[in-house]
């Protein structure tokens, strides 16, 4: 009996399993053996191991036109947030910010430097820009500084961008990224008129978020926060705040804490995320930053201890492992930005600074803060928006930022759930291809993906309904959580 | 379909179709319309008349029935009448299970298959679309079946344009196996229709071409699967249906994983207990599995869906075979004229949510079968 191998990607999991990939990211584990008969193709057909590879289009001992086609239709679904172009646009206001923030990463401008705002014609530019996108989907997402202190443009943007939606007919949104300092009730109101969403930053209890994130005027910035998130809510309904933590030096070892603090604030989720601290000087580096295996270390004890909670019957989403979990166990495609391939950049999202530059992503800007304006795709005031998105700088960045052609990521077998990010790889390594060996970004993700796999492998069924609640955004009904195993 | 017998007064020429009335019909009306008389003196231009006495002056085709037989017909019932006085009852007003039979051909030859196919028929269409005519407009599901109703080509969407002019309240649900849906053309004709209400439901017995084609006895398996995608294509609502037996019980939670990878976009997907007649009762002894000992992989791929967002169901199942967790995916789903309970059952608290057998599985049925009590 004979048969021919399909693409397939391939890693030792642990000391007696291999873990195998095909195109499209679906997944089996088969003994060493077993892999030995496969690649010599001696496996039996009768044998479970040879159905199963079959079925994941691993392999076939019959037609192989029509197994490529289903591959070719799962890769489409997979690819399809290519077909959509730009739907993150991210707007800076202004630059003017009146936090303190330990780890910031924009070079934040004084309260009163008014010259660091949007003016009202660079916003406009702005948005006509953004609505030459093709993506049906909008998301405009003000960045900052702190945007409550441009309110006024933030206005204007709001308020044109509907009126050219009336013609457009997108699925518009709108985020706005605070700390919330400033929020006054005219303000939610506004807010609550025209459907935005507020994300905002909590690092932890009240001694960590201070630490991380004063504002200028007081040490006592988590009591502030705390009070402004239930007037929002208020507001503007308990789902639309969110809230983003970034992990400091400071945070390390304190993760379970920071967990309790989102869950006590009334949060049903939490993004646990790492610092990128090339964007800063070395002293703070020192001071602030950790390695990449300190991080994953925290991070995954955190993980389980939130699955912990889930099985104690509190819902609560922890979004990387949510994002990465999509990835690995649907056939759909994720919009994240970051993991992507081809990276996301530009064609996925991008941001509009204050004087209406326009960067590949946040990381670019603030590479330009440092002074290198490699990420640099042009400015609204003197470029249209073909110039802008397709031009060869941006056509050549994303050629190499492609996983299934750059070195080590092209035989990686986790990377149908991975990211390509030329930016990060050349704040690190000076470099957009990079050095995967050497990659902060890859033995992060790696370490994770691979924590995860062991887990759905163990194939706890309570588990298993967890990751599945998290990813379906459905709280498991007491019920009908039926344990299969 | 149930057949009932009777015995022509008359000689009859050729098949009688029409409506069952109880009431007097104004004349100008009575040609679509057959009349159980109940004694009363008989008058003409009905399609046909039901008497349970025999009768002297019998007017055109009248047929004489048993009394309880007649009970089962009601008004608003579309029933055939073959020459040799035998009634076939088309369509039950009062039922949720009414299907079209609009073949008896079909190209695959599935090991498990509960009919009697034919290679040879003349067009049923007329016949078909007389039926329509003849059907409540208020009917709430209607099934097309065969055979494999793709066989008749375009008279297949003569009649789909024909539910969507008469019944355009009538939800469709059409079962075919898919293979000529490979054909893209053919799909969007079908889709171009635009009936308002239209399911397309598909099976799928395996996750590989050599399992899945070894039990439908044909070469249908990429073809099949082409149609999914053509259907998917027109964002048609597709549901796909495993019936269960001893070939294909085992991968049924790989099977699970394929649908839900390949195809997620399908509405919904039954898993159901196999029927014993003809074809599967002549291959009883490769096809039986007691149903309780699947139990574990039913279970494992039901969960598994249900767990992904996908809505399945489980057709045809008795609730005492199955695990209490698996009850609330059953639907009854038994047409209600093979719809059978056992003795037993009359003793038991859940007979009323419960799906029952097929009258075939009288003789054979899981060995489980247990009264269950309420606490
Ligand atoms: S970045 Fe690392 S984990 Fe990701 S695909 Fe590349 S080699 Fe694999
Ligand atoms: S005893 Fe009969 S009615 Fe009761 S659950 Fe079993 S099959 Fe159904």
């Amino acid at each position: 009996m004979s048969y021919k191998l399909l693409p397939l990607r391939f890693e030792r999991f642990n000391n007696d399993e291999i873990f195998i990939t095909n195109e499209v990211g679906e997944f089996t584990f088969i003994s060493k053996d077993k892999f030995e008969q496969l690649i010599k193709c001696t496996l039996n057909p009768q044998d479970e191991t040879f159905l199963n590879l079959k079925a994941k289009q691993i392999l076939t001992d019959t037609d192989i036109n029509p197994v490529i086609e289903m591959l070719a239709t799962k890769y489409r679904t997979k690819k399809s947030f290519l077909n959509k172009f730009t739907a993150l646009h991210m707007v800076v206001p202004t630059l003017r910010c009146n936090s303190n923030c330990r780890y910031c990463q924009v070079s934040r401008k004084d309260v009163e430097a008014h010259q660091f705002d949007m003016d009202k014609s660079t916003a406009k530019k702005v948005v006509d820009t953004i609505f030459q996108s093709p993506s049906p989907m909008i998301k405009i997402e003000f960045q900052g500084g702190e945007p409550l202190l441009n309110f006024k443009i933030v206005k204007q943007i709001i308020e044109y961008s509907e009126w050219r939606n009336l013609f457009k007919k997108k699925d518009l949104e709108f985020v706005i990224c605070t700390n919330l300092s400033l929020m006054t009730k005219d303000m939610l109101k506004y807010l609550k008129k025209h459907h935005v969403y507020i994300s905002t930053s909590l690092d932890g209890p009240r001694d960590l978020h201070n630490k991380n994130r004063p504002l200028q005027a007081t040490d006592n910035s988590y009591d502030i926060l705390i009070e402004k998130i239930s007037l929002c809510r208020e507001y503007l309904g308990h789902d639309s705040v969110s809230a983003l933590m970034t992990a400091s030096r400071f945070s390390l070892e304190r993760f379970k804490e920071i967990v309790d603090e989102y869950i006590s604030q009334g949060f049903n989720g939490m993004f646990l995320r790492s610092l990128n601290p090339y964007g800063f000087a070395k002293r703070d580096r020192r001071m602030l930053g950790y390695t990449m295996e300190e991080f994953v270390e925290n991070y995954i004890e955190a993980l389980d201890y939130i699955i912990d909670i889930n099985l104690k019957g509190t819902y609560f989403v922890e979004s990387f492992a949510s994002l990465l979990l999509t990835r690995m166990l649907t056939p759909f495609s994720t919009g994240f930005v970051d993991l992507q391939s081809p990276a996301g950049i530009a064609i996925s999202g991008v941001i509009y600074d204050y004087n209406g530059n326009v960067y590949v992503s946040d990381e670019a800007r603030m590479l330009a803060a440092m002074g290198d304006n490699k990420f640099l795709m042009g400015n609204v005031n003197k470029n249209s928006y073909l110039e802008l998105f397709n031009s060869e700088f941006i056509r050549s960045l994303i050629r190499s930022a492609c996983l299934e052609c750059l070195p080590e990521c092209s035989s990686c077998a986790y990377q149908s759930f991975c990211g390509a990010d030329p930016v990060r790889n050349y704040s690190e390594q000076g470099d957009i291809v990079g050095h995967r060996p050497t990659s902060e970004i890859c033995k992060r993700n790696k370490k994770i993906m691979h924590y995860l796999l062991d887990l759905v492998k163990q194939g706890n069924g309570k588990i298993e309904d967890v990751f599945w609640s998290w990813i379906i955004r459905r709280p498991i009904e007491n019920n009908v959580c039926i344990t299969s195993s | 379909m149930k057949k009932i017998t009777g015995i022509p007064l008359l000689d009859i020429n050729n098949h009688i179709i029409g409506k069952i009335t109880y009431k007097p019909i104004k004349h100008s009306l009575r040609q679509d319309f057959i009349f159980v008389a109940n004694g009363e003196k008989l008058e003409s231009g009905y399609a046909a008349i039901l008497v349970t006495k025999r009768n002297r002056d019998p007017k055109g085709t009248t047929i004489l029935c048993n009394l309880e037989d007649i009970k089962y017909l009601n008004t608003g019932d579309v029933v055939s009448i073959e020459p040799n006085g035998n009634i076939n009852v088309l369509y039950k007003k009062n039922s949720v299970g009414n299907v079209l039979l609009v073949t008896e051909r079909c190209n695959c030859s599935c090991i498990m298959c509960p009919q009697s196919l034919v290679t040879k028929e003349d067009d049923k269409s007329p016949f078909i679309f007389k039926i329509i005519s003849l059907i409540d407009n208020n009917t709430q599901l209607l099934g097309i079946t065969g055979g494999e109703p793709t066989l008749i080509g375009d008279k297949l969407i003569d009649i789909i344009t024909a539910c969507k002019q008469r019944l355009p309240k009538t939800k469709l649900i059409m079962l075919t196996n898919g293979i000529k849906l490979e054909n893209f053309d053919y799909v969007k004709k079908i889709v171009m229709v635009q009936h308002p209400d239209l399911t397309i439901d598909i099976p799928l017995y395996a996750d590989t071409d050599t399992e899945h084609n070894n039990i439908i006895g044909a070469n249908g398996f990429y073809k099949t699967i082409q149609g999914l995608y053509n259907l998917a294509r027109f964002k048609q609502k597709i549901g796909i249906r495993i019936v269960i037996h001893k070939l294909n019980y085992k991968r049924l939670p790989q099977l699970a994983e394929f649908i839900y990878h390949n195809f997620p976009f399908v509405f919904h997907i039954a898993f159901m207990q196999m029927e014993t007649m003809e074809v599967a009762k002549k291959n009883i002894d490769i096809l039986w599995i007691d149903p309780y000992d699947y139990n574990e992989q039913l279970e494992k791929a039901v969960t598994y869906l249900w767990k992904r967002g996908m809505n399945v169901s489980i057709y045809n199942a008795q609730l005492c075979v199955l695990p209490k967790n698996l009850w609330r995916y059953t639907r009854k789903s038994i047409s209600s004229w093979k719809n059978i309970y056992l003795e037993e059952c009359g003793k038991c608290d859940y007979l009323e949510n419960c799906g029952g057998f097929f009258a075939s599985s009288l003789e054979l049925h899981s060995q489980h079968i247990e009264i269950i009590k309420k606490n």
